[in-house]
């Protein structure tokens, strides 16, 4: 057992090394920074000690973009969960060409985000744009309307592109839970008459619960990360309308130039995961059932 | 009963055809269009079938512009990802896996916190610490960086994997004297193929994929990665549609082109047990 102990330390030490290393060491520095008043990189500030913590509270943009930041997560919860589930229950199905269908429904994640963002701002393009011109043949819009150019257009289209990205990849993680269910339930519940909606309700979804557990915790964190489609469409416009979190610790320390604020940002909003991490583990965790 | 088949073809057509429109058109859009001529990309009648074909924006990108040069920075930084979030990560998955170590909960755990850890959270202090440590502009600073996202997500994958080996393979070995290391380097890895094939596409498309601290971390032209490169032309005033759209393509070519070889293992991975 205590050779189990000191091996099994040494096989995992290089990698645990590595990622306290880069995680650990730039947080304590984070930490440091938040105390003191450094604005622009290399210069030093003098102590403030908690300052920067209390101005934080009071101003708007830091309100401002932690509710974007709520909606943001909020939305592609909504939007993710609605195409993940389509995409995994419908090729959960047998049909012709299923397995070239499975394999490359994740194209839209495997490329790179600049691509994603390339591609929707082609298809959305408010000149040019395919979208726009199919829903004006078919008459839904009378002109072409400019997706980004309004804070609530603008909000909505980032969410469904950042949504298509990720949906397929989720699709795949829920399959794995669809794969783990007893065929078995879907006949019995056959024969006492079940509808295919009755069954979705009381066997499929309830037997997903540990992968959706996983889904809504790693799932939630990860969209609240998501900087580069934002900032490569909107730069957080129009009028900050869909400037997050992320894009506002970013906009604080590189065309700002105020470290110390970006760095308290970036405590308060670690804090602020931490805690959401810590609630959403105590009250959603699922039972071990083995 | 036929009623309710015939509900679920008629569902399951529609939402193929959904799938397929919303997932898999604007890929055929945006590689029809690359070949077409300026005029046609920005034309306000659209035309689902191309009607002019030329290859000048892709003269342009391949001979007119430092494509080659970003290529070459993006090759080098997710293959040293790759190939160091591999190493690292089989050797944590096997010791997790197979050496109940006091603690190991405790590990996996964190691993799975780490893995949905903000990493702008992080961009501003690594900035900082990199300048200090002189690490600024280097490969090294986005391999660094690539493999600390990467490699949780491996781990785990990786442990369902080597949890598929049955242990009287490895017993067998032990009593005809193997040592740990032959053990792992002759059974464990050879028989996890699959496993390190699917996990080495991750942590590649994980690299490959990196924008923001590749943004950041990088000033100098000549290391450039291909999706700052190409952010650069995305955030110039006057967009040239041709030229991007045949950046984006071709950008996209190196990770579908390693999906093609080893992409039905990654997605047999995801789908068969990773997860358990």
């Amino acid at each position: 057992m205590k050779k189990n102990n000191i091996e099994g330390w040494l096989f995992v030490s290089p990698l645990i090394i590595w990622i306290s290393l880069i995680i650990l060491a730039p947080i304590y520095i984070a930490f440091e920074l938040s105390l003191f008043n450094v604005k622009i990189i290399g210069t030093s500030g003098k102590f403030v000690g908690i300052e920067n913590y209390i101005k934080l509270f009071g101003k708007s943009k830091f309100v401002n973009a932690s509710l974007n930041s709520l909606y943001w997560i909020i939305g592609n919860a909504i939007c993710q969960t609605f195409f993940a589930f389509t995409i995994a229950l419908t090729i959960n199905y047998k049909f012709p060409g299923k397995k070239i269908m499975a394999n490359w429904i994740i194209l839209s994640f495997i490329i790179p985000t600049v691509v994603v963002v390339v591609i929707w701002k082609l298809m959305l393009s408010s000149s040019s744009g395919v979208i726009n011109s199919v829903l004006i043949d078919i008459g839904i819009l009378d002109e072409a309307t400019g997706f980004f150019s309004s804070p609530n257009k603008a909000f909505i289209s980032l969410v469904l592109i950042n949504s298509w990205r990720w949906s397929p990849f989720l699709a795949l993680i829920i399959l794995s839970g669809l794969n783990s269910i007893n065929r078995e339930m879907y006949d019995a519940s056959k024969v006492d008459g079940a509808n295919f909606v009755q069954q979705f309700l009381f066997i499929t979804f309830p037997n997903l619960k540990s992968v959706l557990f996983v889904l809504g915790l790693v799932g939630t964190l990860l969209s609240f990360n998501i900087f580069d489609i934002i900032w490569l469409i909107t730069k957080g416009g129009p009028s900050s309308a869909t400037t997050t979190l992320p894009l506002l610790i970013y906009e604080t320390a590189f065309t700002k130039f105020r470290i110390s604020q970006a760095a308290t940002l970036s405590i308060v909003t670690s804090f602020l995961l931490l805690l959401f991490s810590i609630i959403f583990i105590k009250s959603m965790a699922p039972k071990e059932d083995d | 009963m036929i009623k309710e088949n015939n509900i679920k073809l008629i569902f399951l057509s529609l939402s193929l055809l959904l799938i397929i429109l919303i997932f898999f058109f604007p890929f055929f859009w945006i590689i029809t269009s690359s070949f077409k001529s300026p005029e046609e990309i920005i034309a306000t009648s659209t035309t689902i079938i191309p009607r002019s074909f030329t290859l000048e924006h892709y003269n342009k990108i391949l001979f007119n512009s430092d494509f080659f040069i970003y290529l070459k920075n993006s090759l080098i930084v997710s293959f040293s990802s790759m190939i160091i979030s591999i190493i690292l990560s089989v050797s944590a998955a096997y010791g997790l896996h197979k050496l109940k170590f006091y603690g190991n909960k405790f590990v996996e755990y964190s691993l799975l916190v780490t893995y949905a850890f903000p990493g702008v959270i992080l961009l501003v202090p690594i900035y900082l610490l990199f300048a200090k440590v002189n690490l600024l502009n280097s490969y090294f600073a986005l391999i660094i960086v690539n493999v600390l996202f990467a490699t949780p997500f491996a781990v785990w994958m990786l442990k369902a994997f080597f949890k598929l080996i049955p242990d009287e393979i490895e017993e067998a070995a032990y009593i005809d004297g193997a040592s740990r290391y032959i053990v792992i380097s002759k059974i464990i890895v050879p028989l996890a193929t699959p496993g390190i094939a699917s996990v080495s596409i991750f942590c590649f498309i994980i690299s490959w994929t990196e924008y923001l601290f590749a943004s950041i971390l990088i000033s100098g032209d000549d290391l450039k990665t291909l999706p700052v490169g190409l952010a650069g032309i995305v955030g110039q005033y006057q967009i040239d549609w041709g030229f991007l759209l045949s950046g984006a393509v071709l950008a996209s070519l190196p990770v579908i082109l390693l999906f093609v070889f080893i992409g039905k293992y990654f997605v047999s991975g995801l789908t068969e047990g990773a997860v358990k």
